[in-house]
Parts: C-alpha cells; sequence; structure tokens
C-alpha cells in the first residue's frame, strides 16, 4: 500500500477478506508466509505495528452493559497514544452521536449506533492506518456519506486507509486502489481508473433514419446489440474511431457512459479459477 | 498512561463488582453466623451434648476430627471448608479464571488486542485478579471471623488459634487458585465462555468425589492422589494437627502450572 491512499479490499463472502485483517491484527495465526505493515512483522513485532493502527471489525464485541462513553474511555486507554478528546467529540459530533446516548448502555444501541461508536474508536487515536472491515454495514446513507467525508478528510491528512467491502458503488466512490480477492487468492490488484478503463465506456448511438450495420467495426468498438436505428456498443480506449465512422451517418443522438467498477468486478467474482 | 493489564484488571473489576461484593458479603456473613452458632451451642451447653448424639460407630468411622469438630473452635474453623464454602470459591474462581473466553466469545478481545497489547497481559490480568479477589474475600472472612468472635461472643468461649485460621484460609485460598487456574488453562484454548467453565465445574466435582472416595474406600485411595483435593486437609489442621505445608505446596503448583499452559495455549491460539 501506499502512504496516504484509500485502499478497498474486495471479495465474496467467505473470500478470506476478514481473515486477511484478523492476520494483519495478530489475532488469527497463518498457517503458512507472513504479513508485515510499516516494514514490520505483523505477528514477531505485533505490539509496534498496532500501534500505529486503528480497526473496526467487522462485528465490534462491544459489552451490552457498559455505556458507549465507558466504552470509548476503556479503549482509549489500551490505545498506544493518549487521546485527543477534542479528536473524539468531532468524530461523535460528525457522527451525530448525541451526548446523552453515550450515557445509556450499549445493549440499548441500534446496530447502527455500535457501527458508529466502533467508527470513533477506531478513528479516536488518528493513527497513520486505519484497517477497516465492512465499516459502512448497518449505516443508513446519510450516515455512509458521513463517513465518506471522514475518510477524504484522515486521507487529506495523510492518513492511509485499508478497507475491507463488498459494496462495490462505495469502493468506487471513496478507494484509489483496490485488491480483489476470490478463494483466499489475490486476483487483481489495480487502481480503480484503470479497473474502470478496463470495463470500456457504454456508447449508444441512435440515429434519425435507418442505417446499415458496417461490416468491419474499429478495433476498440465491443458491439453489445444493433438495431436499423440504434446501436449499442462498448468502446475500450479512444472513441475516435467510433466517432469518425459514425460521421457520416444521421445521427440524433450519441450517450456516452462511463463504466462502473461493478461490470468488470462482477467478471472476476464470477470467473472460475 | 496505565499499564494495559491495570487497566484491563480495573475493567473487569468494574464488571464483575456486583458478583463479587454479593459473594463477598454473603461468605464473610456465613463466618459471622458460625460465630454466633458457635456461642449459642457454647451459652446452651450444646457442646456438650453433641458427642452422644452421635452414634459411636459413626464417631468410631469419623475418627477424632469428628469429635474436633464438636467443639467451639470446630464450628467457628468449619466456616473455611464447608461445602457451601467451598462451592462459593471454587465458582468464583472459575467465574473470574474463565473471563479470556468470554472475551474470545463476545468479540471484546478483537477491540482489545487489535490494540498494543500482548496476549500475555490478558492471562496476566486474570491471574491477578484471580489471586487478588480471593485474597480479598479470605481477609474478608478472616475479618469476619474475628470481628463475631471479638464483639458478640462469650468471654470464656475457648477461641480457635488464631494461626489454625490462617493456615485454614491459606488452605481454602490454595485449593481456589488451583481449580482458578485449571479453569483459566481450559478457557485459554475455549471459544465460549461456558465450556470451559462448565468443564471446570465438573472436574472439580469428580475431582471432589474421588477424593471421598479414596477416603472411604482403600482400593480408591491410590487414585485418589489425582485429585487436588487430596490435598486439602482442613480437618487435620481444624482437629489441632499440624498443617501440612507439602499440600499448600502441591495445590499452589498445580496452580502455577495450569497458568504457564494458559499462558502458552493463549499466547499460540485463533482468536
Amino acid at each position: 500500500m501506499v502512504p496516504g491512499e484509500i485502499f478497498g479490499f474486495l471479495g465474496l463472502n467467505g473470500a478470506g477478506k476478514t481473515t486477511t485483517i484478523r492476520i494483519l491484527l495478530d489475532l488469527v495465526r497463518p498457517t503458512t508466509g507472513r504479513a508485515s505493515i510499516f516494514g514490520a512483522d505483523c505477528q514477531t513485532h505485533g505490539i509496534e505495528v498496532r500501534a500505529r493502527l486503528g480497526h473496526l471489525p467487522g462485528e465490534p464485541g462491544f459489552y451490552g452493559d457498559m455505556t458507549g462513553a465507558a466504552t470509548l474511555d476503556l479503549l482509549g486507554q489500551l490505545s498506544a497514544t493518549p487521546i485527543d478528546t477534542e479528536l473524539r467529540k468531532r468524530l461523535l459530533d460528525r457522527l451525530e452521536f448525541a451526548a446523552a446516548d453515550l450515557k445509556r448502555p450499549m445493549r440499548e444501541y441500534s446496530t447502527g449506533m455500535k457501527r458508529k461508536l466502533g467508527i470513533v474508536q477506531a478513528f479516536m487515536a488518528d493513527p497513520p492506518l486505519l484497517i477497516l472491515d465492512e465499516p459502512t454495514e448497518g449505516l443508513d446513507p446519510l450516515m455512509q456519506d458521513s463517513f465518506y467525508d471522514l475518510v477524504a478528510d484522515v486521507r487529506r491528512r495523510g492518513r492511509t486507509v485499508f478497507m475491507s467491502s463488498h459494496v462495490l458503488p462505495e469502493v468506487e466512490r471513496v478507494c484509489d486502489r483496490i485488491a480483489l480477492l476470490r478463494g483466499g487468492e489475490l486476483v487483481l490488484l489495480s487502481s480503480v481508473d484503470d479497473v474502470r478503463r478496463l470495463a470500456g465506456r457504454r456508447v449508444r448511438v441512435s440515429f434519425a433514419a435507418d442505417v446499415v450495420t458496417p461490416p468491419v467495426w474499429p478495433e476498440s468498438c465491443e458491439v453489445v446489440a444493433t438495431a436499423p436505428r440504434e446501436w449499442e456498443l462498448r468502446v475500450h480506449g479512444a472513441i475516435g474511431p467510433l466517432a469518425a465512422l459514425v460521421g457520416a451517418l444521421p445521427v440524433a443522438d450519441l450517450d456516452v457512459q462511463m463504466p462502473h467498477l461493478e461490470e468488470v468486478l462482477k467478471k472476476y467474482y464470477a470467473r472460475p479459477s | 498512561m496505565s499499564s494495559p493489564v491495570v487497566v484491563l484488571a480495573r475493567h473487569s473489576l468494574r464488571r464483575m463488582r456486583p458478583i463479587l461484593i454479593g459473594m463477598a458479603i454473603v461468605l464473610c456473613g456465613f463466618q459471622f453466623l458460625l460465630t454466633q452458632v458457635a456461642s449459642y451451642l457454647f451459652r446452651s451447653g450444646g457442646f456438650n451434648l453433641m458427642p452422644s448424639l452421635v452414634p459411636d460407630f459413626v464417631q468410631q468411622m469419623a475418627g477424632p476430627s469428628m469429635l474436633a469438630m464438636m467443639s467451639f473452635q470446630g464450628i467457628v474453623a468449619f466456616g473455611y471448608f464447608h461445602p457451601f464454602v467451598l462451592a462459593a470459591h471454587l465458582g468464583l474462581a472459575i467465574a473470574i479464571a474463565t473471563e479470556p473466553a468470554g472475551e474470545v466469545e463476545t468479540r471484546f478481545a478483537d477491540l482489545t488486542l487489535a490494540r498494543p497489547i500482548a496476549r500475555y497481559q490478558a492471562i496476566t490480568r486474570t491471574a491477578v485478579l484471580l489471586f487478588a479477589v480471593e485474597a480479598a474475600v479470605i481477609v474478608g472472612m478472616m475479618a469476619s471471623t474475628w470481628t463475631g468472635l471479638l464483639c458478640c461472643t462469650p468471654r470464656e468461649a475457648p477461641r480457635p488459634d488464631a494461626s489454625v485460621i490462617r493456615w485454614l484460609a491459606v488452605m481454602l485460598g490454595a485449593v481456589s487458585l488451583c481449580w482458578g487456574g485449571i479453569a483459566l488453562a481450559l478457557a485459554s484454548g475455549a471459544r465460549r465462555r461456558a465450556t470451559a467453565g462448565g468443564t471446570a465445574a465438573i472436574a472439580a466435582l469428580a475431582a471432589f468425589l474421588l477424593d471421598y472416595l479414596g477416603r472411604i474406600w482403600e482400593p480408591a485411595r491410590l487414585v485418589s492422589r489425582l485429585s487436588p483435593f487430596h490435598y486439602f486437609e482442613p480437618m487435620t489442621v481444624a482437629g489441632g494437627l499440624p498443617p501440612s505445608v507439602g499440600d499448600v505446596v502441591v495445590l499452589l503448583s498445580i496452580a502455577a502450572a495450569a497458568t504457564s499452559i494458559a499462558y502458552i495455549v493463549f499466547g499460540r491460539r485463533d482468536l
């Protein structure tokens, strides 16, 4: 990973995302191989590694009889650096966590509130690396936006974020690079832009009159569907050759859609090894 | 900043506070109550009548320790090895010692051990807590015994020797720590607290019965040496015989060995 980037860790359920994260945190020991963060082995130098990261588990195991405030206090005391109470307060405000809610036992919290508290405990030490497992699971759309803003903020301040997710639009929106895991193996490691380029733009050309389908298409074009007055194509790379082809035809409308990550990743998900 | 062991221990104590306070009140109250029972029997001359109420063959089977128990000192000392007291101490020790398994089960360990804390610190926390709570409860029991003896007992009543009560307390503490250590070893490898606690409780009951069998049935005497309760002989101390330091050493050695196993197992396991 590159410092200051947001890295999406993708895969279907059971692909091994959470297991990988638990290996990085030395909660699970690998049968073979090794993992390292900041150049230090996650097992042999686990304490120094974990001193520099914040972690949001997929299912945070909060005690129902503890209040939110007591939980944050406890986890803050276990952090490597003293917690900046101002930062903690800002995080709580940002996630619209009322002070009164902090005084309630956590058994009374909804799933979303627990998730918000999980996010706060991960971010409150302001660590250089954040490891987040399915961070927006259980958050409503407005809170998801707040979370994305929060992630953008920490990136601006040079922090690195490693987040697992299976919500592709979320990954597309916030991540710089992605890794895709399938059956415990890494099958794709790329920037989001490069993956989008792999997908190709979807182009729909509508004609004012019937046109004849050309016998040979430009190399960059992949035909999806054709009709006498409409072509649907996928263009990989420059759109110039297609523009030249349709330039002489009675074009009524030209609709170019940017590709979605989803289109490529679904193929990776489905493709057998 | 405080050491993680101190922070975790404080957190555990806070969570267990109701059960610890409740248990301490019951056990301390029980000691006080026994001093008052002994006082009542002393005042009413009950101790003179008691031997005549027990048939001769029972007295012969039980030996001189039984007669010793039918005295003021015996009743007071009984509070340190009464089955209820023993069960309460073992239950408390097992409840404290199985916390690591509870934290794995609830996934609270994911939050704490994802921070710069070594796994051994979680076990150290539990071991320290186990020792501290046992010590505190036993000291409270001794204080209740002496309070009862000093404030509300006839002056002429033959009070037990302080060293006898001290030794009984040490033996009770040793057997509790022994089973706490065993429960900690089981909890260090378990995914569920109930599994570790249940196994430890069943093992304690089986060991208790094995020891009992060894005491009443000669062929089982050798095997009963495997039971930690074989090294818990409070009746002899209560009967006025000198305590066996070796027995206490054996119990504490089992506790130490089991705790060492817990460190190794918890350090190597997947959480």
